[in-house]
């Protein structure tokens, strides 16, 4: 496979239950901040849980009436919002014919069609899944490709995989990639239904894990060609790998052979070794099933290293942000190289043996991973990876 | 980017099975029809008990491209074919039942975009790259093009792209919308089976350029799967390239264009 363009990461924006803003989303992972809550935007008395990462006021000082009403919509101009103090440029400081939007999404504009069968039809249009991308484009004013792709939890990690390739393709000169989803009653019913929700409190890696939480954010990364990027930046993209199931409908390959597979194609596509990984930010969302198989997994791709390979999962934190966590889970990468900390895995206070990695645990530890391995894994048997250099 | 070739063609719409099901006129044929909708396929019953009629017209359209390339579903199986799937609204039905409270846990994982590729992968054992894309026909055209990406950098052998889209649950939705899609809605799922290909594929495309292709008149709106039925009307009319498929959506129009031969093979005589 030849060597792609390298791709920088110039700048990020986030709005997450622990912050809306990158910095303070920094300090409230290394602090151990918990953003789980009860849900108070819509009606949970008869769910089994009513708790999750739930933003209770968007706080950002955007002009609202720029902005459709719909909350999707608004978390993603949020993040953006951040992404463009972040970088310094607001607006982004390139042409808007070559401005290009990617994000990610497992639900889109799912609550505004909620709103529409409850007899708002003119809200019918912002449920097409792609709404929301398109009101980010037109805040922005990109004028470039506006993709939304949609590979369920893995949505923002395939989203900034097809950010890079806009790039190294030439339709723009930079790319506003990344995730978003928020919480509705249509999603938290649904996992309900499920039981995979927890009423303890998450714990990624934990032998006591017992489900996970949902969470709703946006997080977003500015892309461009390394060679254009000039000095200010967070680091790089490497790879971007994803790989089907093909096995079942909601539960993930028992053998954990698809993440496997997108974790190898990251590595392949990036040029690196499993050997040359410095830690890994993994999807463990404390189901169960995900996180033993993720670990075998991992053990499999890092071989003799993943004893002693830094691991992190955020979900403890705020709850799965579903379509934002895995572009959540790559700012995490950027950010502990970046600072030289790699945050503590909330809720784990005994490691299950069955996951048996050196899964960071109580504080912060001081490391400056170089390179770093995300991992994401979703309904309908999507699984996709990235490998990222920090700056 | 160096062009993939087309092995095969599925096409499964309201008008019928393949190409040559397409009439002339959609409109006139359509006859006042708002939506000229696909039956549930008659798939194994137990196998697929629990799946969705998207799900199982993804399955069917496939099957309909292995009967064109005339093989088995072990030529496609492993994990060197990548499924590239685009659609616009396929999972509208799905998530309208959910939300009015006619789908219980079973049903919920199949609200997601991920539904309608997850059955198709599952029932032809595709654990290759895997991507998922939404919007009108410019979405499929950027499924065509990352295939083509795919493929050039050896990441699979082969790469299916596959569009669904459904329009029947949610007629009543599609007509109250403002900027309505133009009818008649003629529910499809198509899908193409590529492979390295010789010649150039170049994909463009321009905000706000208008321009409905030739073949909408034809196939009336089909949304993602526009582009997949115009390349299966083109190979019916000529099997010779180069072809040129446009789309639009949302005020983005998309442009691709195959040099030299794009397909590998003719049709199947009837």
């Amino acid at each position: 496979m030849p060597r792609p363009e390298r791709i920088a990461v110039t700048a990020a924006g986030v709005v997450t239950p622990i912050g809306q803003d990158l910095d303070t989303f920094w300090s409230a992972l290394l602090t151990g901040a918990d953003g789980i809550s009860p849900i108070e935007r819509f009606p949970v008395q008869d769910l089994r849980v009513g708790q999750g990462g739930e933003i209770k006021k968007l706080t950002r000082a955007v002009d609202w009436r720029r902005v459709p009403d719909s909350r999707a919509t608004r978390l993603l101009v949020s993040a953006a919002d951040d992404l463009c103090v972040q970088a310094g440029e607001r607006p982004l400081n390139v042409d808007p014919e070559r401005l290009a939007v990617v994000v990610g999404t497992a639900l889109g504009g799912v609550e505004e069609g909620e709103r529409a069968l409850a007899g708002s039809p003119r809200r019918f249009p912002g449920a097409l899944y792609d709404a929301p991308g398109h009101g980010l484009g037109r805040w922005l004013g990109a004028r470039g490709p506006v993709i939304t792709v949609s590979t369920a939890c893995a949505s923002g990690a395939t989203a900034l995989g097809l950010g890079a390739e806009l790039l190294r393709r030439g339709e723009a000169d930079a790319v506003v990639a990344g995730g978003y989803d928020i919480l509705c009653r249509f999603v938290l019913r649904g996992f309900d239904s499920l039981r995979s929700l927890t009423r303890e409190r998450v714990r990624p890696f934990d032998r006591r894990r017992s489900g996970l939480l949902l969470g709703e954010a946006a997080a977003l990364v500015l892309l461009r060609r390394e060679a254009e990027a000039g000095g200010r930046r967070l680091g790089t993209l490497l790879g971007c790998g994803s790989a089907s199931d093909a096995f079942h409908i909601a539960a993930p390959d028992p053998e954990g052979r698809g993440i496997e597979r997108a974790m190898r194609a990251a590595l392949a596509e990036a040029h690196v070794d499993a050997a040359d990984v410095d830690f890994v930010s993994a999807h463990g969302t404390a189901t169960p099933l995900n996180d033993t198989i993720e670990a075998a997994a991992l053990r499999r791709v890092l071989g003799s290293r993943a004893s002693v390979v830094p691991v992190n999962s955020m979900k403890g934190a705020f709850g799965h942000a579903m379509g934002a966590a895995a572009t959540l889970e790559a700012i995490l990468c950027l950010l502990a190289g970046r600072h030289g900390q790699i945050p503590a895995t909330l809720g784990l206070e005994e490691l299950d043996p069955a996951c048996d990695l050196d899964c960071v645990q109580g504080v912060p530890r001081a490391a400056r991973p170089r390179v770093s391995l995300s991992t994401s894994l979703g309904f309908g048997g999507c699984n996709a990876a990235l490998v990222i250099e920090s700056a | 980017m160096r062009a993939p070739a087309i092995r095969a063609v599925g096409l499964l719409s309201g008008w019928g099975e393949g190409a040559a099901s397409v009439p002339l006129d959609a409109k006139a044929a359509a006859a006042g029809r708002a939506v000229l909708e696909v039956e549930r396929p008659a798939l194994d019953p137990e196998r697929f008990r629990r799946s969705r009629r998207e799900c199982l017209m993804g399955v069917a359209a496939v099957n309909v491209m292995l009967e064109d390339a005339e093989q088995g579903p072990a030529a496609i199986a492993g994990e060197r074919t990548a499924l590239l799937f685009a659609t616009t609204a396929a999972y509208a039905p799905s998530n309208r039942a959910f939300i009015e409270s006619r789908g219980g846990s079973t049903y919920f994982p199949y609200t997601a975009a991920a539904a309608v590729p997850a059955e198709v992968a599952i029932a032809f054992g595709l654990t290759g790259p895997y991507e998922i894309l939404i919007g009108g026909a410019p979405a499929t055209m950027r499924a065509i093009s990352r295939a083509a990406a795919l493929l050039e950098a050896g990441a699979c052998d082969r790469a299916i792209v596959l569009a669904v889209e459904v329009f029947a649950e949610c007629a009543d939705v599609f007509a109250r919308m403002r900027r309505a899609p133009r009818g008649p809605l003629v529910e499809t799922a198509a899908c193409l089976w590529l492979e390295r290909g010789e010649g150039t594929l170049a994909f463009d495309r321009r905000r706000g350029a208008g321009g409905r292709d030739g073949a909408r008149r034809r196939l009336g709106e089909m949304l993602s799967c526009e582009p997949l039925a115009t390349l299966a009307l083109a190979r019916e009319a000529e099997g010779e390239g180069p072809v040129t498929v446009t789309g639009t959506w949302r005020g983005e129009s998309a442009r691709l264009e195959w040099s030299g031969r794009p397909y590998r093979t003719r049709p199947r005589a009837a």
